[in-house]
C-alpha cells in the first residue's frame, strides 16, 4: 500500500520547519500553565491533602480546565495551520503542476487533510500525560481521561475537514486565513447568539414561549466537548465547560419533554456525571457530532468540486 | 472498464484511435479544429486550425493576449474548448484527461515549486503522484537530474536554486513520466542568456531523443532557431502556420542582403526568395568576377515577420 503523495510531501515539509515544534511548545506550555494555575488556585486553603473529597474535585477541575484549554487551543491552532491548505498551493502556483498529474483531486483533498490531521494527533497524545495529572489525583477515572482527549480529537478532525475545504474557496493563504477564523468564530458564536436572541425575544414578546429549540446550542463545538466530558453540578465554580454544560442543562429543562431530553431530571443534583455513569436518550454531543460531520462532509464535496480543473468541472 | 454510456465525443474518439503502430506515428501530436475558446464577451481563442507534427519541436508565437497560454491549458487538460476539438497523441483532454496526462508533460509559465523540499524529494514527489513505483525513484531521479545538468544540486533544498535552475528543475518534473509530447509556456521567461542557451540546448537534446515540443517563447529568434513548425496567433486567431522557413518566404516579402567586397565597398541588393539569392551571388561571383568578402542576409527573419503580420491587437 503506498502513501498519499501529498500527505508525505506535507508532513515532510511541516517538520522540516520550526514552525511545528513552536506550536507543539505552545500548545503544551499552555496546558501545563492551566495545570499550575488550577492547582495554585485551589491549594491555597493548604488543605488540600487532608481533604480527599477537595483533593478530588480538584482533580476534576484540573481534567475540565485542561479540556477547555486544549479545545481553544485546537481552535485557535487549526484555523492558523490549515488554512494554507490549498490557499498556498494556488498562491505560489503550485497547484497546476498538481492537477496534470495522475492524481485525482480527492486524493490531493484527503492528503491535506490527512496532513493537518496527523500533525492534530500529535499534538492531543503529546498532551495525554498533562491531562492524566487530573486521574492521580482521583477526579476522573481513565476511561474519562480517553474520552476527553477522544471528544477533543474529533471536534479537531471536523473542524480540520471545514476548514480544508474553504482553503479550496481562496487564491491567497492571507485570505484563507481571515475566512477560517471568521467560520470558527461563527462555529463557535452562532448557536449561542440565536439560542439567546431566542429567549430574549420570546421573554420580551409576553408569550408562554421562553423555550427556543436547544439543539441550535448542540453544534458548538464547546458545548459538545463539554456534553461528553463536564459534570453535572448547577455552581459552575467558573469553569467554561461546566457552564456551557449547565446551560444545555438548563436548555432542555426549558425546552420541555423534547428528543433534547437526554439529561434525566433526578440526576440534577449529582456532582459529576461520570461518577454517576447513567444517561437516557441521546447525548447533545452525539447531535452536535453528526451535525458537524454532516456539514463537513458537505464542504468536503464541495472542496473536491473545487480542486477538479475547469475541463473536469464543465463536464 | 466504465459501464457508462458511449457520447458521441467519446465515439469519435474511438474512430480517431489509430488502428496499427504506422497509423500511429501518422497521427499528430496535437490536432486542433475549429478551437474556440470563450470567457464571457472574450473571445481568447478563435476558430484554430492546428497540427502539431510527431517529432516536431513546434513555437506558437503571439504577442500577451494572443491566447497561447490558453491553448496551451487546452492541450493540458486544464480547460475544455468554448467549441471546436482538440486531440492530443489522439485523445482527447476534455474527455480522456488521464490518457492525456500520461503521455504529455507540461510546463506552466509561473515557475512554482516547493520551496522546502530538497531536489530530488520534489522530484519523487512528483514521481509518486504519476503512480511510478518506489522502487524505480533513484535510477528516474538520477537520469533526470543528469539530463537538466543538476546532479550536483541534487540534496539542495529548491528554494536556494536559481531561476534558471529552478526553470530547469521544472522541465525534469515535467519529464518524470517520461511523456512523448511536452507543453512548455514561455520556458526562457526571465532567464539570463546563459541560462537560456543551456535549455535551448536542453530542448534539442528532448527532441533528439524523439519527443514533440510545443513551446511558446517571446524571444522569437531562439524559435527561429530551435523549432522545425510554428504558428503566429493573434487575438486568438492564427496568422500563419508551418516552417518557419516556409512562412518566411510565403509571407516575409523581399529580404535585403548586404554585400561587402574586397575593395571596401558595401552594397545592398533585393531580393525575393532563396533562388533569388542564389541566382545574386553566381551573378555576382561568377559572372562578374568580383571580390565578395561578406555575403549577408539583412531581413530581421521571424521577429520582422512577426512584426508585419501582427497588428499588435490586444484583447
Amino acid at each position: 500500500m503506498s502513501v498519499n503523495p501529498v500527505l508525505a510531501r506535507e508532513l515532510r515539509e511541516r517538520m522540516r520547519t520550526g514552525r511545528a515544534f513552536v506550536v507543539l511548545g505552545v500548545f503544551l506550555s499552555m496546558l501545563i500553565l492551566t495545570v499550575y494555575l488550577v492547582y495554585q488556585g485551589s491549594a491555597t486553603t493548604g488543605q488540600i491533602e487532608i481533604d480527599l473529597a477537595r483533593q478530588t474535585r480538584l482533580g476534576r477541575d484540573l481534567y475540565e480546565w485542561v479540556l477547555f484549554v486544549m479545545l481553544a487551543l485546537v481552535l485557535f491552532f487549526v484555523p492558523g495551520l490549515t488554512a494554507g491548505a490549498v490557499a498556498g498551493e494556488r498562491e505560489r502556483q503550485t497547484l497546476l503542476p498538481l492537477q496534470v498529474t495522475l492524481l485525482r483531486p480527492r486524493s490531493i483533498f484527503v492528503g491535506k487533510v490527512l496532513a493537518a490531521m496527523s500533525f492534530l494527533v500529535l499534538l492531543l497524545v503529546a498532551a495525554l500525560p498533562v491531562t492524566m495529572v487530573a486521574y492521580l489525583l482521583g477526579g476522573i477515572r481513565l476511561f474519562d481521561g480517553l474520552i476527553g482527549i477522544g471528544i477533543v480529537l474529533v471536534v479537531a478532525v471536523l473542524l480540520t475537514v471545514m476548514i480544508a475545504a474553504l482553503s479550496t474557496l481562496a487564491k491567497r493563504v492571507q485570505t484563507a486565513t481571515l475566512l477560517s477564523y471568521g467560520f470558527t468564530a461563527l462555529l463557535v458564536l452562532l448557536g449561542p447568539l440565536l439560542y439567546f436572541s431566542m429567549r430574549v425575544a420570546d421573554g420580551s414578546s409576553g408569550s408562554d414561549l421562553e423555550n427556543p429549540p436547544a439543539a441550535v446550542l448542540t453544534f458548538n463545538p464547546i458545548a459538545i466537548v463539554a456534553d461528553a466530558t463536564a459534570g453535572e453540578r448547577i455552581d459552575d465554580g467558573g469553569n467554561p465547560l461546566r457552564w456551557a454544560r449547565n446551560e444545555l442543562v438548563n436548555a432542555k429543562s426549558m425546552a420541555g419533554d423534547t428528543w433534547f431530553s437526554w439529561f434525566p431530571d433526578d440526576d440534577f443534583g449529582a456532582q459529576f456525571r461520570f461518577v454517576d455513569g447513567r444517561r437516557d436518550g441521546f447525548p447533545a454531543w452525539g447531535v452536535g457530532t453528526i451535525a458537524l460531520t454532516l456539514l463537513a462532509t458537505f464542504m468536503s464535496f464541495l472542496a473536491i468540486r473545487r480542486l477538479r480543473t475547469p475541463a473536469e468541472t464543465e463536464r | 472498464m466504465s459501464d457508462a454510456p458511449v457520447t458521441a465525443p467519446e465515439l469519435l474518439e474511438v474512430v480517431d484511435q489509430p488502428t496499427d503502430e504506422t497509423a500511429a506515428e501518422r497521427t499528430p501530436a496535437v490536432r486542433a479544429e475549429r478551437l474556440t475558446k470563450r470567457y464571457g464577451s472574450l473571445l481568447a481563442v478563435n476558430h484554430l486550425d492546428l497540427v502539431v507534427p510527431r517529432g516536431s519541436v513546434f513555437g506558437l508565437i503571439g504577442p500577451n493576449g494572443a491566447g497561447k497560454s490558453t491553448t496551451f491549458a487546452m492541450m493540458a487538460t486544464l480547460l475544455r474548448p468554448t467549441s471546436g476539438r482538440i486531440t492530443v497523441m489522439g485523445a482527447d483532454p476534455a474527455h480522456k484527461p488521464r490518457t492525456v496526462r500520461r503521455r504529455m508533460g507540461y510546463m506552466p509559465d509561473n515557475l512554482g515549486v516547493y520551496d522546502n523540499l530538497r531536489v530530488d524529494e520534489y522530484l519523487e514527489f512528483f514521481a509518486a503522484s504519476y503512480g511510478i513505483h518506489r522502487s524505480e525513484w533513484p535510477a528516474l531521479v538520477d537520469g533526470l537530474l543528469e539530463l537538466v545538468d543538476l546532479s550536483v544540486k541534487r540534496t539542495t533544498m529548491v528554494n536556494s536554486l536559481s531561476r534558471g535552475m529552478k526553470q530547469r528543475l521544472s522541465l525534469a518534473r515535467a519529464l518524470v513520466h517520461d511523456p512523448e509530447l511536452l507543453i512548455l509556456d514561455e520556458p526562457a521567461s526571465g532567464l539570463d542568456p546563459r541560462a537560456r542557451v543551456e535549455l535551448r540546448e536542453l530542448l534539442k537534446t528532448l527532441n533528439g531523443m524523439g519527443k514533440t515540443i510545443v513551446i511558446s517563447s517571446h524571444i522569437l529568434a531562439e524559435l527561429e532557431e530551435m523549432c522545425t513548425d510554428i504558428a503566429i496567433l493573434e487575438a486568438g486567431k492564427l496568422l500563419a502556420a508551418g516552417p518557419p522557413r516556409e512562412i518566411l518566404e510565403r509571407l516575409g516579402g523581399a529580404r535585403t542582403v548586404r554585400v561587402r567586397f574586397a575593395s571596401g565597398v558595401t552594397e545592398s541588393f533585393t531580393v525575393a526568395d532563396d533562388h533569388e539569392q542564389t541566382q545574386l551571388l553566381r551573378r555576382l561571383v561568377v559572372d562578374e568576377q568580383r571580390d565578395v568578402v561578406e555575403f549577408v542576409e539583412e531581413s530581421g527573419g521571424l521577429e520582422q515577420l512577426f512584426m508585419t503580420i501582427t497588428e499588435g491587437i490586444v484583447q
